[in-house]
């Protein structure tokens, strides 16, 4: 700085005049705005979480309460009969698949006619209906045990409600009206006599079966076709394997104590490992996140399927091996594939792939490809077909920026060592474009996990675990997917019931889910930026 | 569209230049023994009245020029003025660029013209390998990145491999120093290193001809001169093509040098000749540091 006594010293002048509001300079403001801007967002996403979370958690008391009833109304204890009854039953149908399958046999390929099969079939009818009648004393008494069971839930319910409706009356002061409100209390001992008194008489019962399937199986007659008869004997080891599950079932009931408290991880596992869905039912309700999400993973595979190669395929063509003109075609119309509303293409996907889709199936000579023919319209294929088309733009896009950083170094070395131009793209650039590849996947997994239109529109709707066991054929059954349910359901479920909180732990998992996606995605590209430079 | 003026003449002038001054002391040193090398030199590759054109826009105008068999050949020149142009177009890498094309003429590698209509450009990089400016090596192991070459040709034998490994990375001067991380990464190594990888990968397909385009321009001179070395050793085997901007390297590594300008070939003869008694104006100035 100039000092006074030395004038001819010519000051350094560094500093400049800034105009200020409200003391910040410009370049202040405008930070503040994007600073601003920065922390509104991050905010949000905090409150989505937080809100979400504390509509969802509310659900795991409540479920708790729901599985507490339905033990302390003795629907568990029912339900072990219930369980015996309905595995008779798994097996009776399979007695009469084995029947359909004879006949099949019987008119296509040994040409009998209809009434001439039947009767060949008349000894294993006979055995088919002995079979099937030998559960009846079980089903008797399930079918009285239900109605009581009910009773004592319907009771308790009905008591519940009244104390809700005492506490509304003196929360508004009306204090007189809430003392005649009368209470009346379950004493669940007395009212589980009658139920629990039934053991003695299950008993009898399971002995009696036990006997009736065993003289069955004794005189289990030969099937006239012979080609079917390995179904039979696997028949007898599965009849023999619930028999198995008798002393287990009496010992589980001999035990059973409605008094054994519920804990709040079984509500928690209830949920997360809940084989069912299943919501106002007269009998008990179950919230199960299982057949969702295996349907919505179901879902997400067929697509990811169909969009994988698509997408990857037309990023390595378009970026490698198209002409400039053909890129100037194919690139806008993929990312155009992306502004169609998701609406649009359930609708398409109703009137129009479903039913091609269908028709395909049925066309006689493609009878060798697993699931044909079908004949639901809707079901996870359909879905999984239009959600292939809403992850090939997101697939495609990331897969070819992540191609097109690969170095033009890399390529050009490569074929200036002699390789084709096929094996440059396998071995050079996809090698080293791989973990962008692989992102661009995982994001395109978080885009169809997500995708809530086109699978309420187009999955079928049916609330069941798919069934794995059938192989391939599997795509071709209808499901319900996470988004789905909570899009059909929330509208018309009263708000604070266990229903609309179990469809908020959806929309958590679902929250999940889509996070973790993200994090591995992000934590691949990383990587991916720090190989590549 | 730029219309095509034919010009043999080797001292046509494409554009104005200032005067050259007399020749008077050089800041080359040209090594005595690198012209006079023993035996007489067959030609290879025969370019013959070449055009080339990126789109509309010619890059290359009429180019004729003999490169000798197992020698050195260094192209100097101005920036654009079409040396690595040419030095792509003898192993068709610019075939990759879309647009490009060669109005007329021909380059025959052993009287074969290499834009035949029968030719692989595939088999004929094979034969004519290529060293780049920046080194490149694959984001793949050292091991990886020189088995490449032989991979792609359907060599699987790990016994082979093993073996040309070694015998590449020893030809390449640089066994000694990674012979104990064959696995890591090429991209672990150095500048220079890298450089050095780069060959070695090359001359694991056992090409006739290698072309550098400015193999040295990032490394510092000790990398330099290991490379150079190199470029010493290697010229028993294969023939070499260079691109430099480095007058002293082309003094030092080369046999015959070719000066171009503005996409034409000014002059070409000895490195000696070029460097110690030039016959083009041009060529003078420019070696003499007073243009380029
Ligand atoms: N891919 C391309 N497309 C169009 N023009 C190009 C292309 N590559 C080079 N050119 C042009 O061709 C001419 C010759 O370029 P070239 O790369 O051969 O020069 P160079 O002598 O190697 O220069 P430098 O010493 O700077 O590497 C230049 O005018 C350049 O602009
Ligand atoms: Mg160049």
């Amino acid at each position: 700085m100039s000092s006074p006594s030395s004038p001819a010293a010519p000051t350094f002048v560094i500093g400049k005049a800034r105009t200020r509001m409200l003391g910040l300079t410009l370049d202040e403001c405008i930070q503040a705005f994007f600073g601003g801007n920065a922390l509104v967002a991050v905010i949000v996403l905090a409150l989505i979480t937080f809100f979400l979370f504390r509509e969802g958690a509310q659900f795991f008391n409540q479920n708790r309460d729901n599985i507490r009833i339905y033990r302390l109304a003795g629907l568990e204890y029912v339900d072990y009969m219930r369980q015996q009854q309905e595995d008779h039953t798994a097996l009776t149908r399979y007695l009469f698949d084995v029947r359909l399958r004879t006949l099949k046999h019987l008119t296509e390929v040994e040409h009998c006619s209809l009434a001439e099969a039947n009767a060949r079939l008349a000894s294993f009818d006979d055995f088919a209906g002995r079979y099937g009648d030998a559960i009846e004393p079980v089903r008797g008494l399930v079918s009285d045990l239900t109605e009581v069971a009910t009773a004592i839930k319907t009771k308790f319910t009905i008591g519940e409600d009244t104390k809700i409706q005492r506490e509304q009356l003196l929360s508004v002061g009306k204090t007189a009206e809430a003392a005649a409100v009368v209470i009346q209390p379950v004493d669940f001992k007395s009212e589980l006599a009658p139920i629990l008194g039934t053991l003695p008489a299950y008993k009898e019962a399971a002995v009696v079966v036990r006997k009736n399937l065993e003289a069955s199986l004794a005189t289990i007659p030969a099937l006239p076709v012979h080609s079917l008869q390995p179904r039979m004997d696997r028949f007898k080891q599965l009849t023999r394997d619930y028999l198995a599950t008798f002393p287990t079932t009496l010992h589980a009931m001999e035990i059973w104590d409605y008094t054994r408290p519920v804990p709040l991880w079984k509500s928690f596992t209830g949920f997360m490992l809940g084989r069912q869905w299943l919501t106002a039912s007269f009998w008990q309700d179950w919230y199960g996140i299982v057949p969702l999400f295996a349907g919505s993973l179901l879902i997400s595979m067929i697509a990811l399927f169909i969009a994988v190669p698509l997408g990857v395929g037309a990023a390595i063509y378009v970026n490698q091996i198209a002409s400039s003109t053909e890129q100037g075609l194919i690139k806008p119309t993929i990312e155009f594939i992306s502004a169609i509303p998701s609406v649009v293409l359930g609708f398409f996907g109703i009137a129009v792939l479903g039913q091609a889709l269908r028709a395909v199936s049925q066309i006689q000579s493609l009878n060798w490809i697993p699931g044909f023919p079908f004949s639901e319209r809707l079901n996870a294929l359909t879905a999984g077909c239009l959600l292939a088309l809403i992850a090939v733009p997101t697939i495609f896009t990331l897969a070819e920026d992540a191609i097109n950083n690969v170095p033009r170094a890399f390529k050009e070395a490569s074929f200036a060592l002699g390789a084709t131009r096929m094996q440059t793209i396998l071995r050079i650039i996809v090698p080293a474009s791989l973990s962008g590849i692989v992102s661009a996947i995982l994001l395109g997994l978080g885009r169809v996990i997500g995708e809530t239109m086109v699978v309420l529109l187009c999955a079928g709707n049916r609330i069941q675990i798919p069934d794995f066991s059938v192989g391939l054929s599997v795509v071709t059954q209808p499901v319900h997917t996470m988004t789905g349910i909570i899009a059909q359901e929330m509208g018309e479920v009263p708000q604070g019931s266990i229903h609309y909180r179990a469809l908020f732990m959806v929309g958590v998992a679902l929250f999940f889910l889509a996070l973790l996606i993200n994090f591995f995605a992000q934590k691949i590209v990383r990587k991916y930026r720090i190989s590549i430079g | 569209m730029v219309t095509v003026t034919p010009s043999p003449s080797l001292t046509s002038t494409a554009a104005p230049m200032e005067t050259p001054a007399a020749p008077t002391k050089f800041s080359v040193t040209v090594p005595p023994a690198s012209a006079a090398k023993s035996g007489v030199a067959t030609t290879l590759i025969n370019i013959e009245n070449f055009d080339f054109y990126y789109g509309a826009k010619q890059a290359l105008f009429d180019i004729n020029l003999k490169l000798d068999d197992k020698r050195v050949t260094a192209f100097i020149g101005p920036s654009g003025c079409g040396k690595s142009t040419l030095l792509r177009c003898l192993n068709r890498m610019n075939d990759l660029i879309d647009g490009t094309s060669i109005k007329r003429g021909s380059i025959s590698i052993r009287d074969v013209d290499i834009y035949g209509r029968d030719v692989d450009a595939i088999e004929l990089r094979k034969r004519v390998g290529m060293v780049f400016q920046k080194s490149n090596p694959f984001p793949k192991s050292i091991y990886e990145n020189i088995t490449y070459g032989l991979r792609i040709q359907g060599v699987k034998t790990k016994s082979r491999l093993d073996e040309v490994v070694e015998k590449s990375l020893r030809g390449a001067a640089l066994w000694d120093e990674v012979k104990d991380r064959l696995h890591e990464s090429g991209l672990g190594l150095s500048g220079g290193q890298q450089q050095r990888l780069c060959i070695a990968r090359t001359i694991a397909v056992e090409p006739e001809v290698i072309l550098m385009d400015e193999p040295c321009s990032a490394l510092d001179p000790i990398a330099t001169s290991k490379v150079e070395e190199l470029i010493h050793e290697l010229k028993k085997q294969f023939t070499i093509i260079i691109v430099t901007h480095s007058m002293q390297q082309a003094a030092r590594c080369s046999d015959k040098t070719a000066f171009f300008y503005m996409g034409k070939l000014i002059e070409y003869d000895d490195t000696r000749n070029i460097f110690m008694n030039p016959a083009n104006p041009q060529t003078e100035a420019y070696v003499s540091g007073r243009f380029g």
